[in-house]
């Protein structure tokens, strides 16, 4: 019976994504509209509930609002692309010199399952309330995934081929630009998609528990003031942004993806 | 290469590990003492610390409860993300309802839903439990779905060839062939739910490793609450090198994959 959900024609997969998200809308909007106001906003709602989309979309014309999510874009952006200009350069280094490497491994990998939210106590009674401390941490968070996988693509930068430019007198540069670049960067890709996840739990990890600033500073008010709508609304934004984020990067990482090929 | 140039190269690197890890922890020592205010922490004092903190029955209990919290969370967002993940790679219909779902939850910061689930469940310990669970699932759940759709195809032909019962080529094949895909969703479901745990705990003020840092950096005594955080990086180690032996142990067939999905 059920037999036609199983083919790949494109209406019929297109059909059932549709229906999946309408079930989905159709579930928190009865949820949303079952429950206290407090524990649980719908979707759309009424004026009793009070519904996350209408929300989203007010949102957009509220200053304050707006005012936020720049705050955070900006926190965001610094912190990521400080952890991006330090830690690709220093992994690529790392694959020019392997016995440095060797040394360094086992202390990335310690650090890269350290828990970065352990430090952010740390990080608050050091540095203080500022933007910069905020920024510090969303470089945490983002810069061990970053290096730690582009060491794994410096581990796999084939010894011979540094040897037998070495053998040919190959300049620096060229080194560089043909042996350690396109070895590292498709791992370092890879990294950079994970640091993209872990860069925003930071964001908001340090918007929470360092001074409370941008969207993080929404979720908090609304959640005080058990406004359910304001929290889903800004929750819900934030999914669709590491969401847009996560497939930007995934788009560059599959472009990159051919080099990794040369070295299986 | 005979094993006498493998041990030569094994002690080079050791002895270039030991170095390196003394100069950055002698570059720490004195960089802190020179530049940074008393209270920041120093490898000296925290090797000071070390025995009492240890031996100290309150931050026993912390890190129990938060390993214990950890391992129960994953347990649960084990079964329920491959059960959901399973079906959602054998059943093309059920992947096309939820994929966007598991998605979109995977990406949400799970730092961003602590609040909505303190309000669901409470200032307790349920409110962490949830989070580790949130916080382990999604990624478990989309690492047996790709396990579970890259069954080979000739596995299913034999099933279906000797008509298997379902039940057979769900769990004979289809969980074994996935194995793989699990420990990889898993391996990165406990650095997500080690995360998580410590979040909550900050957040709910709960007892745990993380309340401990917090509480001890607050009392700038920060050489105690370094030693929590090595702690975390100990269960981080454990869970990442338990995960690469099992695999190496079990599937030795298998390359290690950078750093999962």
């Amino acid at each position: 019976m059920f037999r036609f959900l199983e083919s790949d024609k494109t209406w019929v997969k297109y059909a059932t994504i549709v229906a999946g998200l309408i079930f989905g809308g159709i579930a928190w909007e009865i949820f949303g509209l079952n429950s206290n106001p407090a524990f649980m906003a719908p979707l759309i709602g009424n004026v009793d509930h009070p519904g996350a989309a209408p929300r989203l979309i007010a949102n957009f014309s509220d200053e304050e609002f707006v005012e936020s999510l720049i705050g955070s874009a900006q926190l965001f952006s610094t912190g990521f692309a400080i952890a991006l200009i330090t830690a690709i350069p220093f992994g690529i280094l790392l694959a020019r010199a392997p016995r440095l490497r060797v040394a360094l491994e086992t202390y990335v990998l310690m650090l890269y399952v350290t828990p970065m939210v352990a430090l952010i106590p740390f990080v608050l009674a050091i540095m203080g309330f500022d933007f910069w401390p905020k920024v510090v941490v969303v470089s945490l968070f983002a810069f061990f995934p970053i290096l730690y996988n582009t060491l794994e693509g410096a581990r796999s930068v084939k010894p011979e081929l540094l040897e037998v430019a070495k053998s040919f007198r190959t300049g620096e540069v060229a080194v560089w630009t043909d042996i350690l670049v396109p070895y590292t960067l498709p791992y370092a890709l890879t990294g950079v998609r994970q640091a993209l996840g872990r860069a925003l739990v930071g964001m908001i990890a340090a918007e929470f528990f360092l001074s409370t600033s941008g969207l993080g500073k929404e979720i908090m008010i609304s959640s005080r003031t058990f406004d359910m709508a304001g929290v889903l609304a800004t929750i819900t934004l934030i999914t669709i942004l590491g969401v847009t984020l996560m497939r930007l990067a995934q788009a560059l990482e599959q472009h990159f993806a051919a080099w990794r090929g040369l070295n299986r | 290469m005979s094993a006498r140039s493998i041990s030569k190269i094994l002690r080079g690197g050791l002895r270039d590990k030991i170095i390196a890890g003394i100069v950055i922890l002698v570059a720490w020592q004195v960089g802190v003492q020179t530049f940074a205010a008393k209270f920041v922490a120093k490898p000296l004092n925290i090797i000071d610390v070390f025995p009492t903190v240890i031996s100290d029955p309150d931050f026993l209990a912390a890190a129990a409860a938060t390993l214990l919290a950890v391992v129960q969370g994953l347990f649960i967002a084990l079964i329920l993300g491959t059960v959901v993940g399973v079906a959602m790679g054998r059943v093309k219909a059920i992947d096309r309802l939820l994929n966007g779902y598991v998605n979109g939850f995977y990406t949400l910061p799970m730092v961003a839903a602590l609040p909505l689930l303190t309000i669901w469940f409470g200032y307790e310990e349920n409110a962490r439990l949830a989070t580790v669970i949130f916080a382990g699932f999604f990624s478990i759940a989309m690492n047996a779905r790709d396990g579970a759709s890259a069954v080979p195809p000739e596995y299913l032909e034999v099933c279906k060839a000797y008509r298997a019962k379902a039940r057979y080529v769900w769990f004979d094949i289809t969980v074994f062939s996935s194995l793989p895909y699990l420990i990889a969703g898993f391996r990165l479901a406990a650095g997500r739910a080690l995360v998580g745990a410590v979040i909550a705990e900050f957040f709910v003020s709960l007892d745990g490793l993380g309340m401990y840092i917090l509480s001890h950096t607050r009392s700038f005594q920060h050489n105690e609450a370094v030693v929590g955080v090595l702690a975390l990086v100990a269960f981080g180690l454990l869970f990442e090198q338990s995960m690469t032996w099992a695999m190496k142990h079990y599937f030795p067939w298998y390359r290690r994959e950078g750093g999962g999905s």
